[in-house]
């Protein structure tokens, strides 16, 4: 039997002896009111048992131990290249979501409706010229930002035991980094777009036993037309986004779990 | 329910520490009769889920067992505080990044080539940038072996080759991990895998530039043994200058780890009361 202790823990009359400023007391009501539904105190309660056992109780880093103080810190601008990887990202995904809401993937018209929507962005839209440059550039600095990250992981040693996992992931980060660019290249379906898709679809014919299946699969077929740009434009703005901001999310998880390694 | 006590040693403040799974903290809310502890689901489970729970409880004792022998159970000091040191150092960070990105694409917008013409062949076809390295390695036919059992044919179609040339570098970056392995982190000390990267890096640089080599001015037989010259050039050189380097360097380092700070003598482990 549960017993009924409702007149010992009557929050509204405990709320009302308080004295509060509005602000706690709508805080205080709004979280009376979830965690008599959800229970909240319990999760918060079992997260920050959580946070204690896993931060408080780490052992020293080796920066701490061995005193190395700012041995480390002049290190620290290539430490960041994987943030600023993080940031192009962020900013390639905002300028690109808008740049989506005036493309469309068409190779139909005259030339073609996407090369259209382009220079339409480009001279007649407001802020469309700026848009299409901002969402260039911070992909290339994406790339450039991962490039020169990885570099840093090599040189500084940081792919050794236990972050082998992270290394892999890096590896499968960067690849689909470049399909990003890749992908992204081919949408205004100018000659340099139509060109490099042409040596795309060559590269997928000429892996050995699956190439005829990775050409359909990747361009919709051995040549190039709607199907391929619908594809690079599926690939480009809802399969890679996901994909990537998953693997990003895993990879960054991972560098909490074990912390940053130092070189030493 | 066991529990074992053991003395923190700061403080000697005693608290339990339970290996069934609470850990370290005491459940402010005490299991009741019918919560199972760990050892009593591991008593219940059979066979992987078992394992599970006896692995578990190894682990949590091995935990268990290296705090109760450092004396740094708890930092001190825990960091920089979030705010505003941190938040205002990072948006700085990021804000000076993003008008770096703000700049150069104020500076030097894209711009549009002629529409798709699958009739006519540009002199030029080039992807990004970035792809040029993956782009030179398709150009790499010279290197693919004629086979006189074969008659002298190739033993793949030149463009295969290339494919698979992508495959080795990315699986061979893959598999680093696994090739090199040890606790040494900084360059010197391990000269060759930093000259090894030094090269591969030039290489990156050197096959970037194979692939747009009808841009390049330069006899295309010299430009293809440059490719794979120079990297090992730059690699020797980065390989004898670390060399030179490690002596003096790894004294200092020694000097700093293990002179001035001894490692500390071994405690034996406090025993549970
Ligand atoms: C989308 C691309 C990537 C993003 C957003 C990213 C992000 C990050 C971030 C924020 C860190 C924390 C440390 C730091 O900033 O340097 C990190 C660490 C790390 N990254 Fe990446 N990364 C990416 C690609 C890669 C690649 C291509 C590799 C290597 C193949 C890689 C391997 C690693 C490893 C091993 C660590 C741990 C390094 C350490 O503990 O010192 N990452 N990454």
């Amino acid at each position: 039997m549960t017993p009924d202790l409702k007149e010992h823990y009557d929050y509204s009359k405990w709320l009302s002896e308080k004295e509060l400023t509005p602000l706690e007391k709508t805080y205080l009501t709004i979280l009376i009111w979830a965690d008599q539904r959800l229970r909240i105190v319990d999760y918060l309660e079992s997260m920050e048992n959580l946070y204690y056992k896993i931060n408080m109780q780490m052992p020293r880093s080796h920066t701490e131990q061995y005193n190395l103080d700012n041995k480390f810190w002049y290190w620290y601008p290539l430490f960041a290249l994987g943030t600023f990887s993080v940031i192009a990202y962020i900013v390639a995904a905002i300028s690109g979501a808008l740049l989506g809401f005036y493309y469309s993937p068409a190779t139909a018209g005259d030339p073609s409706v996407a090369y259209n929507q382009i220079t339409y962005i480009m001279t007649d839209l407001n802020f469309g010229f700026m848009l299409r440059s901002i969402h260039r550039w911070s992909a290339q600095v994406m790339v450039a930002a991962v490039f020169l990250h990885m570099l840093r992981v090599y040189f500084v040693g940081a792919y050794k035991e236990p972050r082998e996992l992270n290394w892999i992931i890096g590896i499968i980060l960067i690849s689909l980094t470049l399909m990003f660019g890749y992908t992204g290249y081919l949408l205004p379906w100018d000659q340099l777009s139509f060109w490099a898709g042409q040596i795309g679809v060559e590269m997928a014919l000429s892996i050995p036993i699956l190439g005829e299946w990775v050409a359909q699969l990747m361009f919709g077929g051995f040549s190039l037309g709607q199907a391929t740009l619908q594809r690079m434009y599926i690939l480009h703005v809802f399969v890679l986004p996901f994909a990537v901001t998953t693997v990003i999310a895993i990879h960054i998880g991972i560098v909490w779990m074990q912390g940053i390694a130092e070189p030493h | 329910m066991k529990r074992k006590t053991y003395k923190k040693q700061k403080d000697n403040v005693e608290f339990p520490i339970l290996t069934d799974g609470s850990g370290l903290m005491q459940n402010p809310v005490p299991p009741d009769d019918q919560t199972p502890s760990w050892s009593e689901r591991k008593s219940r489970s059979t066979g992987l889920a078992q394992l599970t729970y006896e692995y578990f409880e190894r682990a949590r004792l091995e935990d268990q067992d290296i705090r109760s022998r450092a004396d740094y159970l708890e930092r001190e000091v825990l960091g920089f505080p979030m705010w505003p040191h941190e938040v205002v150092r990072g948006f700085a960070i990021t804000s000076f990044f993003i008008g770096i990105i703000l700049l150069l694409s104020a500076v030097a917008p894209p711009h549009i080539a002629a529409p798709a013409n699958p009739s006519q062949t540009p002199a030029v076809i080039l992807p990004d940038w970035y792809l040029y390295w993956s782009f030179g390695l398709l150009k790499l036919e010279p290197l693919n072996p004629a086979l006189s059992i074969l008659g002298g044919d190739k033993i793949m179609l030149d463009r295969t080759f290339g494919v698979l040339a992508n495959l080795v570098v990315v699986g061979f970056l893959a598999a680093l991990p696994f090739v090199n392995k040890g606790k040494a982190r900084r360059p010197v000390e391990e000269p060759f895998w930093a000259a090894f990267g030094v090269a591969g890096v030039v290489f990156a640089f050197t096959v970037s530039v194979l692939s747009v080599k009808n841009l390049v001015p330069l006899n295309s037989h010299l430009l293809f043994d440059l490719t794979f010259i120079l990297p090992v050039l730059f690699g020797i050189v980065f390989y004898s200058l670390l060399k030179t380097m490690r002596e003096g360097y790894m004294y200092e380092l020694n000097r700093r780890y293990y002179r001035l700070r001894p490692p500390k003598p071994y405690r034996p482990p406090k025993p549970p009361k």
